[in-house]
Parts: structure tokens; sequence; C-alpha cells
């Protein structure tokens, strides 16, 4: 029963995270820093912040670089623990658990800084090993956060509209901007379904029955996920579409996108003086 | 003959070859013409709107629309297409499937944009849509946040921005609440209007309104009558045969009785 319980903790749980992390403009909305700015002036600063991140070496510019990112979530309207919550969690995390290994002797030989005793091995962590890790640890989770503040500021057809000033495909972004539209219907259906479901045959008896409830779901989704594909094509010809959109461009950059752009511009610069000729 | 817009003759249709979906329709709109096409579920309204707006084609027979017969080579032509795409337009009965923009204010403008209309026709029109409709608080807004009704009237407004010679609705009234149902009634049946309105629909309250012709469908997938509304909506055992009769039950003290009813009964 619990294992069952754990099948529509999951199914629901998904949803309300897709919803909420995914479908939320609430920051985006709001009027503060970032959010004021063209989101092609901000997309463009942010490429250019990442690959400061990417390029440089010197681990005290990285811990700069995640205070800028705080900075800009507090001036940005963003409370401080969701943020660390989107950013710790996940990817993070994930990196520490690649990167542990590399603190021991066996991986990064070094100056030894402390013993450890392991299921009757003994490891050795060098200094050299536990700067590798912090290195690899502080730029993954730099980069993560100013991605996570570009997503959370942006409205997500505006980001999808700045990728287009950079000579994206218009196929491709409105690819993505009907993927984004239509996966928010889907997610509906899914929990319409397994109301529906739940509705007629109460809490569901065995995992096993669970599971095929879940099988069903997802052949019910691909279905009309199919049939939804053709009608949506069809409305798009109807309405005049021959295979290459057209849009309207509305953005307009003022003197503060520029100042913003320069910033990252000699940010960038920095990193890549830092790594290529200080070094 | 010259006002003929479209011409269909003996046309069959079915999907995948074998779920038969329209078996010999003959069928004329004049231009300025109201139509409405009633029938049960599943009889093959739908089918023919999509016919009409050039999106399928007949297994058998022809459609002819402003003097050329309908075919899918014919729409590789970009000049004949864009000019029928912009003369005829489609509000779905789903407005899920229309509204594929980010935002309803993108959605609106995607055809006109497509069809490369004049940016300041564009502009007025969609201005005054955006008014006749109260839709002003909803264009930044994403199109799957909206009610059914609000989805309706941004579909419906995505297709009137084109400003069609035929507009094509199939059943654009479909789960509203009385009011807004009223609301795009009045919007669409605007009398200084010279639209030609071919609209599908169940709900026979509004035929008498949008139509001065209607067609039957019946569950052989063919138009079983047709006529002014008045008629058709008084004939019974028609709209009877064809699921189309609102049968009304009520309780008068401790006895239940139901009965049909018509549509037309105030103008007796």
């Amino acid at each position: 029963m619990k294992r069952n319980n754990f099948i529509e903790r999951s199914l629901v749980g998904t949803l309300v995270f897709l919803k909420e992390s995914v479908f939320s403009d609430d920051y985006a909305a709001r009027r503060a820093f970032l959010q004021g700015l063209d989101p092609r002036c901000k997309l463009a600063a942010i490429l250019m912040l990442l690959l400061a991140v990417m390029f440089s070496r010197n681990i005290y510019f990285l811990a700069g670089m995640y205070a800028l990112c705080l900075l800009l979530a507090v001036s940005s309207s963003i409370r401080l623990g969701f943020f660390l919550k989107r950013t710790w969690v996940f990817i993070p995390l994930f990196s520490l658990f690649i990167a542990v290994p590399a603190i021991f002797e066996v991986f990064t030989p070094g100056q030894a800084v402390a013993r450890l005793q392991l299921f009757g091995l003994s490891l050795t962590i060098t200094r050299q090993g536990l700067a590798s890790a912090g290195f690899f640890f502080i730029r993954v989770l730099t980069s993560v956060s100013l991605c996570v503040l570009l997503v959370l500021t942006t409205r997500h057809y505006a980001l999808l509209k700045a990728l287009r000033f950079f000579k994206i495909p218009q196929v491709f972004v409105m690819t993505a901007g009907m993927c984004y539209r239509y996966i928010y219907l889907f997610i509906e259906i899914i929990e319409n379904t397994y109301l529906a479901i739940k509705s007629r045959v109460g809490t569901v008896p065995s995992t096993k029955k669970g599971q095929m409830v879940v099988a069903w779901n997802i052949g019910g989704l691909w279905q009309r996920s199919y049939t939804l594909h053709n009608q949506v094509y069809s409305a798009m010809v109807s309405r005049g579409y021959t295979g290459e959109p057209r849009d309207m461009n509305e953005f307009s950059a003022a003197g503060i996108d520029f100042l913003w752009l320069g910033t990252a511009f000699l940010i960038l610069g920095l990193s890549l003086w830092q790594t290529y000729y200080l070094n | 003959m010259a006002d003929v817009l479209f011409k269909l003759k003996n046309v069959h249709f079915s999907y995948l070859g074998r779920i038969p979906a329209l078996c010999g329709v003959d069928l004329t709109v004049a231009k300025g013409s109201r139509i409405a096409v009633i029938g049960a579920n599943g009889s093959g309204k739908s089918t023919l709107l999509q016919m009409l707006d050039g999106l399928i084609f007949p297994d058998q027979g022809t459609i002819r629309a402003f003097g050329t017969e309908l075919k899918e080579s014919v729409f590789c032509d970009e000049d004949f297409s864009a000019n029928f795409r912009k003369r005829v337009g489609l509000v779905f009965q789903n407005p899920d499937v229309q509204l594929f923009c980010p935002t309803v204010k993108e959605d609106i403008l995607f055809g006109p944009l497509q069809l490369e209309l004049e940016r300041k026709k564009i502009e007025e029109r969609f201005a005054y849509l955006v008014e006749a409709l109260s839709i002003q608080g909803l264009l930044e807004r994403p199109p799957h946040q909206l009610s059914i009704g609000e989805k309706r009237k941004v579909a419906i407004a995505s297709v009137l921005i084109m400003d069609p010679e035929v507009l094509i609705l199939d059943e654009p009234t479909a789960g509203l609440d009385p009011l807004t149902t009223r609301h795009i009634i009045d919007l669409l049946c605007d009398p200084s209007s010279e639209k030609t309105l071919i609209t599908s629909t169940h709900d026979l309250h509004i035929v008498e309104e949008i139509s001065d012709v209607v067609y039957v469908f019946g569950q052989d997938k063919r138009i079983v009558a047709s006529g002014e509304p008045e008629k058709i909506l008084k004939d019974e055992d028609l709209l009877r045969q064809n699921n189309l009769v609102h049968i009304h039950r009520h309780r008068h003290e401790d006895k239940t009785h139901a009965h049909p009813h018509l549509h037309i009964e105030h103008h007796g």
C-alpha cells in the first residue's frame, strides 16, 4: 500500500513541481533590476558571464561571481531562500558527488591534509584534491545560478524571442514555445485522467495495478499528443503558416541595458586577462 | 453563378481510408449567405468545415472554391494559398488547438503576420477586436491559463483579425455561459457585415440568429434536410430522428412528464 502511495505521490509531486518551476512567472512579472532589462541584452550579458565563469581558473574570481549572482537575485526581488533552493538542489549536489572522489589521493595526488578510514580502506584527502573539487563545484554552482537568474526573471516567450535575435532559427524557437505551451496542457490531461481513474476505482489496490494505470496514462497521452499535433498543424496552416513563421519584434533597449552589457563584457575581459595573461 | 463561393458535388471523405466521415455531400454556399450546419455528434460537420477551409480534400467528388477546384496540389501555388487563407477563416471547435503561441497577443497576431497583411491594418483590427471582445487584460497572458470562454474569445479574435470574407465557425458557443454566448453571437452577427458565415452548432437557440439556411446532417454522414431555420426548427420529427431535439423533463406535484422543447415557439 505504501509503495502504491509512492506512485501517487511521485505523480502528483512531479506535476506540481513542473507547474511551479516551469510555468510560474511570478518572479518574471515583478518590477526589479533584471526584470526591467531588455531580454536580448540580458541574454547576451548572461552568456558573457557564463563564458567568464568557464574560462576563469581563479577560485576567488568564481566566488566573486557567485556573490554577484546572490546580489542580482536580491536586487531582482527574488527570495534568497527560494533562489538557493532552486540552485542548490540537483545540479550542484549532483556535481558535488561527482567531485567528491577527486579530493582523495587516489585520483589527485598531492599534499595530505586528512586521513579517513572507510570500510577498512585508508583514504587520504589532498589539498590539491580539495581545491580541484571545490573549483569544479563553485563553477557549476555559479553557472547554474546565472541560468536560473535568467529563467526566473524573464518571461519564457520573451526569452524565446530573444533567441531569435541571435539568429536561432525561427522554427526552433517556435517549436520550443509550442512545447512549453502544450506540456502544460498534457500535465492537465495527466492530472484529470488520474483523478478520473481515482474517482472510478478509488485507491488503486496494488503497486502492479498502479504501474498499469501509469502505463495507460502514458499510452493515452501519446495518442492524444499525436492527434493534437495534427490538429494544431491544421490550425496553423489555416491561418497562413507555410513553414517559416513570422513574428513581431517589440524589444527596445535603453541606456541601462547597454551599461549592463558593458559590465558583463568587462567581467568577461577580466576573466580572460586573468587566465591568459596574468597566469 | 458569380456569387457562388463554394460548390460541393457528391463529396465523400473517410479518415485513414476506412472511417467514413462524409458520404455524398452536395452543398452550395453563396456569397454573403449565412449557413448553419446542425447534426448529431459524429455526423461529419467538423469534417465538412475543415474541407471548406482547404485542410482536407475529398476522396471522391469535387469541391470548388472561388471558381477553383480544391486539391492538395493547388495549395502548392503560394499565391493561391495565401489568397485563399486571407479569404477564408476557420475557428476550430477546440480552442486549445488554435492557441499555440506563448501569449494571447501573439496568438491573435499570428495569422495576419503569416499572411503579411499591412501593419497599419493589423494594428487597427487588433485594437478594434481587443475592445470589442473585452480582452485587454488577457493580452500578455499565456493562452493555457485562460478559461474556456476566454480561450474561445481569443480563438475567434485570432481569425477575425484577418478579416476573412468567409468565416467558418465550428461550435463557437460550445461550453460557454449564456452571457458569453450572447456576446459572441452579437459580434459574429453584426448586421453591417457582409461576411459569409458558415457555423456548425448543436445549440439550436442560436440557429435562427446566425443563419438564413440550415443544413441538417444525418448519422449516415450526408445532408438529410435543408431549408430556412423556421421550417427546420419546427420539424420535430426531423430533429428527433437526428438527435437534435431537446427533451425537457418537469415535475408537477407528484407527476413527472417530459416533452420536447422547440426553439421557435415564441413566434407562434
